[in-house]
């Protein structure tokens, strides 16, 4: 066998997760779940229109999903629609159980729901692919500021423009129209580029740059999810500083030097991976 | 600094807004119940919902660039609403609004008689009066031929004349309701 190429830096996929004793599966099956159901549920809509039978329970993407009449409607479509036409008590409704959930837990859709982690990970797969045969990719540093600016840029375009225009670049919401078009009437529009984009920007640019830095839905549960009671919790005399969490961190966060700020997803990647279970997730001091 | 964002993002939304501005949304036949243009297109949020439940499956996306990307139309000619009115009810936002089928106004019918059969003389053809769901208030026949005359005011714009128009003649037309013809 050959020696391990000589790394300047540890990757991603050199670190192992030790599922065992974290949140890993669970979130794993949620991503699953969400990923599928942005596909099933169409269908079986499509199942009940031909049949002429009981349509399900649930409907809409994950971003404007409705469980059996709960609406849990995504807090950047609440929000600008409130900038475009004015708040209203209804839309104040509408947003509540969803916000509720944000202020609880944070940016959790991020790492636990949106269909297009899915495809971050099969991003991060080939980064280290890429990696292992010596083509190592780019990977920019966009400030996080960036995202600040996409996300006041597209709500202040939606509100100014006449059109919301935040849903033709925001991947959950692209990708559960793709995924209805795909199922409906087969095939994929304009956003399958958008898509596209952010795959390759993450896997040749940047790593999970899309979702770091570009994505406003990002921004704006960071923004709404800063006071959440829950991050990431480091107990210094087990930690040997061996940075495997911070590497693993799709988002930039450090837990190894408890620099967390209201960017982290709560994934708990950083727990799975700790050698010494120095990490654990609870509540903010 | 966020301020510097804040500064950043308001600099890309006046550059997009103009964009946006210039592109200016295609009037589209929106699903029934829908706010009128520009209401419309403020408070959809492009969930899909109202096309999940759609029994013709009439409610379509565009698969191309388009600032009102995200919003769902009617390709009449090719599929019309069928008034179920299931859309209006699943809609999160309230673009869509629940209303009696008869009150639906999404857009009125232009009839190019020369193109028409009974019109032009070409044959006899009843299909739009017989697929009608309001005849004889939206759409009579008139004539010795018994060509179609409509009554855009009391037609609901559901597009089952456009879709029953035979292919030979293609007269009828739905557009969007208070758009220049």
């Amino acid at each position: 066998m050959t020696p391990h190429p000589a790394r300047s830096r540890l990757q991603p996929g050199d670190i192992v997760l030790r599922h065992a004793r974290s949140y890993t599966w669970v979130r794993r099956a949620c991503l699953a779940a969400s990923f599928a159901l942005t596909f099933a549920i169409p269908a079986w809509h499509l199942h009940a229109l031909s049949q002429w039978g009981r349509a399900p329970g649930a409907i809409g993407p994950p971003g404007a999903l409705s469980l059996f009449g709960l609406e849990l409607i995504d807090p950047l479509a609440v929000t600008s629609v409130a900038l475009a036409r004015g708040p209203s008590l209804s839309l104040v409704l509408l947003a509540l159980p969803a916000l509720a959930l944000v202020l609880v837990l944070g940016r959790f859709f991020c790492g636990w729901v949106c269909p297009y982690v899915p495809l971050l990970a099969a991003s991060n797969s080939l980064r280290w692919l890429l990696h292992r045969v010596g083509l190592a990719p780019l990977d920019l540093k966009l400030p996080r500021r960036t995202s600040w600016a996409v996300l006041v840029a597209v709500l202040g375009a939606s509100a100014l423009s006449g059109a919301q225009l935040w849903p033709l670049v925001y991947p959950p919401s692209v990708i559960g129209r793709e995924a209805f078009r795909a199922v409906f009437f087969g095939g994929l529009g304009a956003g399958a580029l958008l898509i596209a984009f952010a795959f390759a920007f993450d896997s040749l640019v940047s790593r999970a740059g899309f979702c770091r830095s570009l994505c406003p839905g990002g921004a704006m549960f960071s923004l709404l999810g800063a006071a959440s009671p829950i991050t990431v919790k480091l107990e210094r005399e087990k930690c040997t500083g061996c940075t495997a969490c911070d590497v693993v961190c799709n988002l930039g966060q450090s837990p190894m030097t408890g620099r967390i700020d209201e960017g982290c997803e709560r994934c708990g990647k950083c727990v799975a991976s700790c050698p010494t279970s120095a990490l654990r997730l609870g509540r903010r001091p | 600094m966020r301020r510097r964002a804040v500064v950043l993002g308001l600099g890309a939304t006046a550059a997009t807004g103009l964009l946006a501005r210039r592109a200016e949304a295609r009037a589209r036949i929106r699903p029934p119940g829908a706010l009128p243009a520009g209401a419309f297109e403020q408070t959809c949020i492009g969930c899909q919902r109202c096309a999940e439940v759609c029994p013709p499956k009439a409610i379509r996306f565009t698969a191309s660039f388009a600032a009102d990307g995200a919003t769902p139309y009617l390709d009449t000619r090719d599929t019309a609403c069928t008034l179920c009115m299931k859309c209006p009810q699943v809609c999160p936002t309230g673009a869509l609004v629940p209303l009696a089928a008869e009150d639906v106004r999404m857009g009125e019918p232009v009839l190019d008689r020369s193109r028409c059969l009974p019109w032009n003389g070409s044959g006899n053809c009843r299909l739009c009066y017989y697929v009608c769901p309001y005849p004889d208030r939206a759409v009579e026949l008139v004539g010795a031929h018994s060509g179609p005359l409509f009554h855009p005011e009391a037609c609901v714009g559901c597009g089952l004349c456009e879709e029953a128009c035979p292919d030979l003649a293609t007269a009828i037309r739905i557009v969007p309701k208070g758009k220049p013809k």
